[in-house]
């Protein structure tokens, strides 16, 4: 599967030849120019892989390729396409040729699956009036479907009688995928197919959409934003910043050797696992509007090398060195200012995080289980029985002073509902939770009758949610938004004060004028501008705990050192706890360990490892803990995407989770014991709790057991049987 | 799904069940109610019948025997309904059974014709307004949908009785049917029914396909950003197609709710409307009923009325699973946790 050195050998004939190719929008400010003179060459059987940030014209460059710009957008330029020795124009076309083309030629895979497919037809359906409308046999059609769902690890007949909601997002991608394939295109057209979905699922569709690579012969354009996920995939990069193509070359070039300012600071701006933290940085400013590019050097505002020639003339994107293209005057002395954080010669050593934490719980959950009853309910619910999702089981945990603790998992773990029982949003089914040793439930209902009022309790755990731009009503000003709380709970404060505290927050958070940003309503602020303000809210009521759910994971890449950083600041100022919710083990990382935080890992509604940051990221015990890390692990270039080290690539159900302990259906490590007996956290011996029979004592069972035979495995809710 | 079906059933019986029990808490319990006014209107007519004529009399007008216990006079009373046993009508003298029966097809002709109407026009008006967005043609639609749908149907009725049936004579004022037809399948007898029935319709129909049109319009435009189009055109289907499947049935789906309600609405609706046609369907002889008193048959009207509508929206209920499937899936999202 992974050829030595496949870059040179690939770089033949040209698929596309893209040529100044722009897109236009005509608004009432102005003429928006979404993609600005691209220029590129696309190999045959090459994967190339086009990497941006949102509003960067990445995905314009997508629809180019297929001539399919949104309307009112305009397409000039020219667009070459190969087929056979045979050149067609490909904005020269007749619709009927048009129409041909695409999907027999050029397939596109779009960001949603689930809205990709129309959710009232069946997925037969679906491939069935693809071929119909192309005029294949549908039989032999439908074969080759078949194949290429089972080549994705699908079971072909289950997904091809499924209805699009019926399958999970996973696996929604990956029938997305055989469906853009099943006309047997040249090319492939990937805009950001992963970027919905969980990061195992992500680098378990990236090495299956390899194999498949390999075996139709295809060539993929893979856009995304996230440049570390696709340099071990794509055999060249391109890196486009504010409609354009900045820099082009070999992914190693690119990814190990970048020329370009931006891409230098958008390497060091993205979390990994094994840089040392204090050399990751933001980027500082933000993206440039499509009405109003500066003149020259787009980049130009934001750049530490940026002197007059870049405001006065825009760079050429020009050869630098071998096939590695630049736009930059001064990429040798970016390639020697601008020093790379993976590629350091200092000591990769972190500054000893030394925590401030107290030594008595804030929060502590004891013996917590969160169940919630899918169906039934209503008036007749008698009559069927409801499942019920196991969303937390069993869970215990403490939350001191100044602390922080990240929970990561795949998304139905039930991450989200025990961070929610920690902050008294959501009632536990079982078990208690405590705020400074009194039930907080229990003072809730008036049971007990402790020294801490309900009120306080509320307000000293706050939350901030994954979506600033739902979370503040878009109806009323920054202001207004901000004042409800401290209304609410100082009810005497003097008008003047609340309104000072609230531009202090402002300016003290980089919103500055604090009395221009007052005013505005949420649409006048940016991504992360919002989130400041639903951190800012969260804040003003001085709470002891804030529960952060995927706070970060809806901004931009080269935001989100800067967000944390902002919060990590706030708590050495407000003297605030943390709970961290992320996918994203090198974002927890970073959030925790600059905190001398603690990780927690969650499977199936389990806390399967639990400790400091740098034991669990750097000797991670659990099977699963691994394979988050093989998920996150990317900034080794040299060794191409291997299969996962796990034996299923979807979730079980969370109705029906399996006997025993509940990762033994993925577990590479599962033997025979595993299937009945469920290990817990604190019978380890190991560094810090793990749930897992490999970290008891020596004489346990586990040793003398048989491994898991996958042939005679049934798998409880997952179809997949991957090989 | 098995689970579903046994509960929407259960849900149906007990609402049919829930609505006689008021039916008889109605005619029992309340003071000056049916049996007095029976009773009265008794008296009044024959004083020499003695007292326990006339208790059974009403007996035999109300259905419930006023000496019995309280318990005992119920299941008596839904007993006489289970089989068909509605009372009988002291304006008519007729069991209300058979006059409902015989009422009840032309109402459900009526509503029937009315309601394909009224969606019939609304979705394709909505559809066209929905592909022209913008233009004057849908402006101008939206215009007169929102004005004719604002106009109350009894209005638009009386006026064109007074219209198209008074003043010109081009349309029945009041029946069924011409009395010189011959029920049964021949040309002369349907064309009268669609004749007699025309006014009723139209009055409907007009001050309904407005809304639905607008509700059209709007689920159209919803479906037209979807991004299933966009993968649908860039697959290359046949525009025909993509029209049907993908934005017409995605449009409706949400227009099925405002289906069912309107079956309720017309059956309401037809008291009234057919009282100002004169067109004896089942709301006809409930205003008769009220009009004269005639408690037996207003119950036996009003019952049948709500067990119309329970099945209307039972069937609805159940057939939407079929023409959308997410509806038939339970729970939906499990990735929610």
């Amino acid at each position: 599967m992974t050829e030595p050195e496949p870059t040179t050998t690939k770089m033949g004939r040209p698929v596309f030849e893209v040529e100044g190719a722009s897109v236009t929008y005509d608004m009432d400010r102005g003429v928006s120019r979404v993609l600005d003179d691209a220029t590129i060459d696309i190999f045959e059987e090459e994967i190339l892989g086009v990497v941006g940030e949102s509003g960067s014209g990445k995905s314009m460059f997508a629809s180019s390729l297929l001539n399919a710009v949104p309307p009112p957008g305009t397409l000039d330029g020219e667009i070459r396409y190969h087929r056979d020795g045979e050149v067609i124009d490909l904005l020269g076309l007749s619709p009927e040729q048009l129409r041909r083309v695409r999907w027999e030629d050029v397939a596109m895979v779009f960001q949603g699956a689930q809205s990709s497919f129309n959710p009232t037809i069946s997925i037969r359906r679906h491939f069935e009036e693809t071929l119909e409308a192309h005029e294949y046999d549908i039989e032999n059609g439908l074969e080759h479907a078949r194949q290429l769902l089972a080549d994705l690890y699908l079971d072909p007949e289950r997904v091809l009688g499924s209805y699009p909601h019926e399958l999970s997002g996973g696996m929604q991608q990956r029938a997305l995928i055989a469906l853009s394939l099943v006309l047997e295109p040249d090319v492939l057209v990937m805009d950001e197919p992963t970027a919905a979905l969980d990061l195992l699922m992500q680098r378990s569709i990236l090495s299956l959409l390899e194999n498949v690579k390999e075996k139709y012969e295809l060539t993929v354009v893979f856009i995304t934003h996230d440049l570390p996920l696709v340099a071990g995939l794509a055999d060249r990069l391109a890196v486009m910043y504010s409609f354009k193509f900045v820099e082009i070359g070999r992914a190693e070039d690119v990814f190990s050797n970048p020329k370009h300012p931006y891409t230098r600071a958008l390497l060091n701006a993205i979390p990994n696992l094994d840089t040392p933290r204090s050399r990751m940085h933001p980027i500082e400013g933000s993206a440039p509007d499509p009405v109003n590019v500066p003149t020259g050097c787009s980049y130009h505002p934001r750049c530490p090398l940026a002197d007059e020639q870049c405001e006065a003339a825009e760079p050429p994107l020009a050869e630098t060195t071998d096939k590695h293209h630049a736009a930059c005057y001064y990429w040798e002395e970016a390639m020697e200012e601008i020093e790379l954080s993976i590629e350091s010669d200092e000591p990769a050593v972190d500054d000893t995080v030394v925590g401030r934490q107290s030594d008595e719980p804030v929060v502590s959950v004891d013996a917590v289980d969160v169940h919630f009853e899918q169906g039934g309910g209503g008036l007749f619910g008698f009559f069927s029985d409801p499942d019920t999702v196991h969303a937390v089981d069993d869970a215990n945990l403490e939350i001191y002073e100044n602390d922080v603790v990240a929970l990561v998992g795949e998304s139905g773990c039930g991450k989200t509902t025990l961070g929610k029982a920690i902050i008294a949003a959501q009632r536990p089914t079982n078990g208690t939770v405590r705020y400074r040793g009194q039930d907080i439930w229990g003072t809730r209902d008036g049971r007990v009758d402790g020294e801490i009022p309900w009120e306080q309790i509320r307000r000293s755990l706050q939350m901030i949610h994954q979506d600033p731009g739902s979370s503040l009503n878009s109806h009323r000003k920054i202001k207004s938004s901000l004042e409800d709380p401290l209304r609410r709970w100082h009810p005497n404060m003097d008008p003047g004060d609340r309104e000072e505290r609230i531009l202090g927050m402002l300016e003290y958070t980089g919103m500055s004028p604090p009395t221009d940003y007052a005013l505005r309503y949420p649409h006048q602020l940016s991504g992360g501008e919002k989130q400041r303000v639903a951190l800012i809210r969260a804040l003003l009521m001085n709470p002891d705990v804030i529960l952060a759910d995927e706070a970060v994971s809806a901004l931009d890449v080269s935001l989100r050192l800067e967000m944390m950083d902002l919060m990590l600041e706030l708590q050495d100022a407000f003297d605030t706890s943390y709970v961290f919710i992320s996918h994203n083990l090198s974002n927890a990382r970073y959030f925790a360990g600059n905190a001398d935080g603690r990780i927690g890992v969650m499977y199936l509604g389990e806390l399967v490892e639990l400790g400091p940051v740098d034991e669990v990221i750097d000797e991670p015990l659990h099977p699963y803990t691994k394979v988050l890390k093989w998920a996150t692990d990317d900034m080794e270039l040299s060794d191409r995407i291997e299969d996962p080290p796990i034996r299923g690539i979807d979730i079980p159900d969370p109705v029906n989770p399996p006997a025993g302990c509940r990762f033994h259906t993925r577990c590479p490590e599962a033997r025979t014991v595993c299937r009945e007996e469920s290990p817990s956290l604190d019978e380890a011996v190991s560094a810090h709790p793990t749930a897992c029979f490999r970290e008891y004592p020596m004489e346990h069972p586990y040793w003398d057991s048989e491994p898991v035979d996958d042939a005679e495995e049934t798998v409880t809710g997952d179809p997949i049987d991957a090989g | 799904m098995v689970n579903y079906y046994l509960a929407r059933t259960a849900q149906a019986l007990f609402t049919v069940f829930a609505v006689m029990t008021l039916a008889f808490g109605l005619i029992r319990l309340m003071p000056g109610g049916p049996m007095d006014f029976v009773r009265a209107q008794l008296q009044q007519e024959a004083g020499a019948v003695d007292q326990a004529q006339i208790n059974a009399m009403v007996e035999v007008y109300t259905n419930v025997h006023p000496e019995q216990p309280l318990l005992d006079q119920y299941v008596d009373y839904m007993s006489g309904i289970m089989r068909g046993d509605l009372g009988v009508s002291m304006w008519y003298d007729r069991p209300v059974s058979e006059i409902l029966a015989m009422a009840l097809p032309w109402t459900v002709f009526v509503m029937t014709i009315s309601l394909a109407f009224t969606f019939g026009i609304g979705i394709s008006l909505g559809a066209a307004m929905a592909y022209a967005e913008g233009s004057r043609f849908d402006s101008i639609s939206t215009l007169v949908s929102i004005f004719l749908n604002s106009i109350p149907y009894y209005v638009a009725a009386i006026v064109m009785v007074y219209f198209l049936g008074y003043e010109s004579g081009m349309f029945p004022i009041g029946g069924r049917i011409s009395s010189d037809v011959t029920p049964g399948l021949n040309i002369p007898f349907i064309a009268s029914a669609f004749y007699h029935a025309a006014l009723p319709i139209a009055s409907f129909v007009i001050t309904a396909f407005g809304i639905q049109a607008l509700a059209m319009r709007g689920n159209s435009i919803r479906v037209l950003g979807e991004d299933y189009l966009r993968v649908a055109q860039l697959r290359g289907l046949p525009p025909h197609d993509i029209a049907l499947r993908y934005i017409g049935r995605n449009a409706i789906l949400p227009m099925y709710t405002g289906f069912m309600i309107s079956i309720g609405f017309m059956f309401g609706g037809s008291v009234i409307l057919e009282e100002i046609f004169a067109y004896p369907g089942v709301g006809f002889y409930m205003f008769r009923g009220i009009e004269a008193r005639d408690y037996p048959l207003m119950m036996g009207a009003f019952i049948l009325i709500t067990v119309a509508v329970v099945i209307g929206v039972y069937v609805a209920d159940l057939t939407y699973g079929k023409l959308d499937p997410r509806a038939s899936t339970k729970g939906g999202d499990r990735e929610a946790f």
